[in-house]
């Protein structure tokens, strides 16, 4: 128990640090640096264009409908990749082949419920 | 590949949640209701091929010993998918004229997968796995109408907890692993010890009880379970109390048991706490609700008080009476939820825009407008409290008697005195329907509804007169978890 303990200690002082540091910076930054105020100081681009508009946008939810049906993609691929190296040298290739396609069908289901309910279609 | 045919009831239902959902996207609105009847061809030959493994008394360990087929799976997995039987038939009406009916029929189906993965696996990572496809899939489901702010808040919650309750269950597993380097439930059942002689250990076990308790909806985990109930559409409330409840139970004994025996007597006195704790407030609270369904969800909780009695007994007759109790409660509460999704259509019919058609107020008269689901309700009503002739008295007559066998006779006490509290308020429900005047007049049951209510009624009926052979199989089931 007291060895695991032990081994914990450069953790411990990392955390320690990581605690102080954001204090000290702020004070060090608090006495050295020069302030002068003025109205463009509080702009959001102090030296850009004047923004317009509020901040609180709505944006489409189609962008997060392709971040996931990219997902499907990305997990067969995923296990493509232990699929192709694990097994060398079984001599089961045809086995292998026929499984990696049932899961491909399997993932592809997705893909076309995607499809056909216009998840691709930007404007609606 | 002898082996994969043991697994062909799931995989049945895998094809079918795929068919259904491919072919949900080439039908129009009003075809889709062949969608429904797809899902209950699956199901129904999924329960046939479940039948004949269970029959079969076929024993076997698969996929390098994460999964077993033995006749504790097979009566989980028969409990299940009955209840989705009742589901599905039901839900053919509930969903009809739905554009999104093959989301919802191949949601049902996955969650049921999910659960019939828990109900075979032999391994953490297995059941865990199978937690979340069933809990995912349920956390979509309850959430279906989505355009109800009701069914959104029940929706939210229990998928917040749900969240919750599997950081839980996964931390605990972890701390299992790290304690007894193994996942695999019998290596873990063989290095108990490891588990209980160490603080961390407990913590483990405490994580444990505490992930499976919210599944359960044992009582410091039970706050989701009353909201989510009430809130969710009925038919899916059926599903979560009948089926998804149940998850936890067979993942509990599972898991849970195999630390319990090693555990012994100090840890016999905090479970029985527990279950007392579980059904008394479940019972109590019930008392004064007004909302029919919310009544059945602290009722559902009070059950789940009752059942968890086993684990306190853990005689192999106790185990046997949990998982009798399990086998009825199913049917019971399925068929209760069903016929309270058959009172709000009855609602819906008078008034487009009626809410809280589940408040008490709409059962007044019943037997004069709807005879026949009025009738069955009184009888899901009188077997949850445990009068005889009907499921519920045959389980609690083997639970609460093995309870007094083992010596925990103040245990069986309050257990009885619980059962006495409940009967008032489904008593109440019994009075509005058969003794208050209403304005109303007849209106007949939607057929799904009606077959699905009248099966379980069927099945609440044989379990309660003939129960022989589920005593039987139950104790076959138990004995797989004491050897």
């Amino acid at each position: 128990m007291a060895g695991i303990i032990d081994s914990y200690i450069p953790v411990a002082i990392i955390l320690v640090v990581a605690i102080i540091m954001p204090f000290i910076t702020m004070f060090i930054v608090n006495v050295l640096s020069p302030r002068s105020s003025g109205e463009t100081k509080f702009d959001t681009y102090e030296s850009g264009s004047d923004p317009t508009g509020e901040a609180r946008i709505q944006f489409k939810v189609e962008y997060y409908l392709y971040a996931i049906s990219f997902v499907i993609f990305d997990v067969a691929v995923l296990f493509m990749f232990p699929w192709s190296v694990v097994f060398v040298g079984y001599d089961i290739a045809a086995l292998l082949t026929i499984e990696l396609l049932i899961f491909i069908t399997v993932l592809l289901f997705g893909f076309v419920y995607l499809w056909k309910k216009e998840g691709l279609q930007w404007e609606k | 590949m002898e082996d994969i045919l043991l697994l062909a009831p799931e995989i049945i239902l895998a094809v079918t949640a795929l068919v259904v959902l491919v072919a949900g996207l080439y039908l129009k609105t009003e075809h889709k209701v062949a969608l429904g009847f797809i899902s209950v061809a699956g199901i129904i030959m999924a329960i046939a091929l479940t039948m004949s493994i269970m029959l079969a008394k076929t024993s076997a360990s698969m996929f390098y010993d994460t999964m077993v087929i033995d006749p504790l799976s097979q009566v989980f997995k028969l409990v299940f998918l009955s209840v989705a039987l009742l589901v599905s038939i039901a839900s053919v009406k509930y969903v009809s004229e739905d554009r999104n009916t093959e989301e919802f029929f191949a949601l049902l189906l996955l969650a049921i997968i999910g659960m019939m993965v828990v109900s075979s696996s032999n391994d953490l990572i297995t059941l865990f796995l199978g937690f979340e496809l069933a809990g995912l899939a349920t956390y979509a489901l309850v959430g279906f109408e989505k355009k109800n702010i009701k069914v959104l808040e029940a929706s939210m919650k229990y998928f917040i907890i749900g969240a919750v309750s599997s950081a839980f269950l996964l931390f605990g597993m972890s701390y299992v692993y790290g304690m007894t380097g193994t996942t695999n439930i019998p290596g873990i059942a063989a290095n108990a010890h490891l588990l209980v002689d160490n603080p961390i250990g407990i913590v483990a076990i405490v994580m444990l009880i505490a992930g499976f308790g919210y599944k359960m909806s044992l009582v410091p985990f039970h706050m989701w379970a009353p909201d989510t109930y009430q809130g969710a559409p009925s038919v899916i409330s059926a599903l979560l109390a009948g089926a998804s409840k149940k998850m936890g139970f067979i993942a509990a004994f599972k898991v849970i048991i195999v630390a319990l025996i090693a555990l012994n007597a100090e840890w016999q006195t905090i479970f029985a706490v527990l279950a007392v704790i579980t059904m008394t407030l479940g019972n109590v609270v019930a008392l004064s609700q007004d909302s029919v369904k919310r009544m059945l969800a602290y009722s559902s909780v009070a059950q789940a008080g009752y059942i968890s009695m086993a684990f306190v007994v853990l005689t192999p007759t106790a185990l046997a009476g949990g998982i009798l109790y399990i086998l009825s409660h199913a049917f019971m509460k399925a068929g209760a939820f069903i016929a309270v999704a058959i009172v709000g259509f009855m609602i819906l019919v008078g008034n487009k825009d009626a809410r809280d058609t589940d408040h008490i107020d709409n059962f007044r008269g019943l037997s004069k407008r709807m005879p026949i689901t009025a009738f069955a309700l009184m009888v899901f009503l009188l077997a949850l409290a445990g009068i005889p002739a009907t499921a519920g008295f045959v389980s609690k007559f083997v639970l609460f008697s093995s309870t007094i066998e083992a010596g925990l006779v103040w245990l069986a006490v309050i257990a009885i005195l619980n059962s006495a509290i409940s009967l008032f308020y489904y008593a109440r429900v019994i009075k509005y329907m058969y003794f208050m005047p209403t304005e109303g007049g007849r209106i007949t049951e939607p057929a799904p509804y009606a077959i699905a209510m009248i099966l379980a009624l069927v099945a609440v009926l044989v379990i309660g007169i003939w129960p022989e052979p589920f005593i039987y199989w139950a104790s076959e089931a138990a004995n797989v978890l004491l050897i």
